[in-house]
């Protein structure tokens, strides 16, 4: 375990801007208690969400990469917080 | 001398060869300037092409998303990542249409302020313009707000592509009357009717695809992919029979001889190779998708049309019919 570049209040904040940009909503819009198909994420906003991610963290930590595999098990915004924080502090 | 169209000549039923031969015809024919992208010891005779070398292909019957990501150094990848480079004008691919989708939405971005990209059909119209057929399949679940902007960005591609200045919209449905049709197809209408910027026909029918008496029809993916391979298939089974009927006996052989010059043309004008393919709308590019059966002259087509549409300035006219107030 190590120390996170980011707190877990950043990282939600991160997920539901960009989620937010992606969908054309408001990040006040983005409830971390939804479900990507409650927002009408479909599995093609979820891959934008993912390069999004991918590319706001890399500077922070270096090849910061999430498992394809990994994404049929986030459901919700706050699941993709937990594993995004989860992560980070790897 | 404007930017090269950038083609996968991977992807496609007859990839390479037929891609390539449509290239080819497009350079000879039309004067056009192609990159090809693919690997290179499948590609065959090159001659006279710029190529630019990838490692991997994207299979028909891969995940759109995930192949995206883990093929980075794919033909559909790379041609759309030249797009986004500025190093070609546009990108045709004839492979898998999901992972087209995945990869220009995710290297040439979406336009600002387009929810989903969509896709356009231009449907044959026997004697006027092709009516735009639209989402012909990207977007399975779509709301209102959806089909609203899908209809803009597909009267930005008919004034682009067919010079309409103010293309009529059709929404289709079960019935002409606005109290017909699914929760989404009234609301939508209403949407439609209220908007000043729409030129809104009414609600259209299936029998009206062809011919149409709109410029643009607008449905969700699902709807209008069932649609366009309904016509496709209906069309292919028509057509066959008469030529069978020609051949019975020395009678419907005459009678055949007497009406080919008038049927052929009219066959030609509904074969979908002659009208180019595709078009993902809403995207800061062009990418036209040709059919996975694409021979060398649909790959030509496509080539002409991504041309055209680059010289159209087809992509400004889709920032402008979404944000008025933007100008690329």
């Amino acid at each position: 375990m190590t120390d996170s570049p980011l707190t877990r209040d950043a990282v939600a904040e991160l997920v539901k801007t960009q989620l937010a940009e992606i969908l054309e909503k408001s990040p006040s819009e983005i409830d971390l208690a939804l479900s990507f198909a409650d927002l009408g994420a479909d599995s093609l906003a979820l891959i934008e969400l993912v390069e999004a991610i991918e590319e706001q963290l890399t500077p922070l930590v270096s090849e910061f990469h999430i498992n394809d595999e990994d994404l049929e098990g986030l459901t919700t915004v706050q699941e993709a917080v937990d594993y995004v924080s989860a992560k980070l502090a790897a | 001398m404007g930017l090269p169209i950038a083609l996968d000549v991977m992807g496609g039923d007859f990839a390479p060869s037929e891609i390539i031969a449509g290239a080819r015809r497009a350079k000879e024919e039309l004067g056009l300037e192609v990159i090809l992208v693919g690997l290179p010891d499948r590609m065959g005779d090159t001659t006279g092409f710029e190529v630019f070398a990838c490692s991997e292909v994207i299979d028909m019957d891969d995940d759109p998303g995930v192949s995206v990501r883990k093929k980075k150094d794919s033909s559909l990848v790379r041609a759309a990542e030249l797009v986004r480079d500025g190093k070609a004008c546009a990108m045709v691919s004839a492979g898998n249409t999901g992972a087209t989708m995945a990869s220009a939405l995710l290297r040439m971005g979406r336009l600002p302020g387009v929810v989903r990209p969509c896709i356009v059909t231009p449907v044959p119209n026997p004697g006027k313009n092709p009516t735009a057929l639209v989402d012909a399949g990207a977007n399975a679940e779509c709301t209102p707000e959806m089909l609203v902007q899908f209809a803009k960005l597909a009267c930005a591609y008919m004034n682009a592509h067919f010079q309409v200045a103010t293309p009529s919209v059709g929404l289709l449905s079960i019935g002409e009357e606005s109290s017909k049709g699914t929760p989404l197809v009234k609301e939508t209408h209403e949407l439609l009717r209220s908007d000043s910027t729409i030129n809104f026909f009414g609600n259209v029918e299936g029998r009206d695809i062809i011919p149409s008496p709109v410029d643009v029809i607008v449905t969700d993916g699902f709807t209008g992919n069932v649609a366009l391979k309904t016509i496709e298939g209906s069309l292919k089974y028509i057509f066959g029979e008469f030529v069978k009927a020609m051949g019975v006996d020395e009678n419907t052989k005459k009678a055949g001889e007497t009406l080919a010059p008038y049927l052929l043309p009219v066959m030609a004008s509904l074969t979908p190779e002659n009208h180019g393919g595709a078009m993902l709308l809403g995207l800061e590019g062009i990418c036209i998708i040709s059919h996975g059966s694409s021979n060398a002259t649909a790959i030509m087509n496509a080539l002409r049309v991504a041309d055209e549409m680059d010289k159209a300035g087809v992509v400004n006219q889709m920032r402008l019919a979404i944000r008025p107030d933007q100008e690329g």
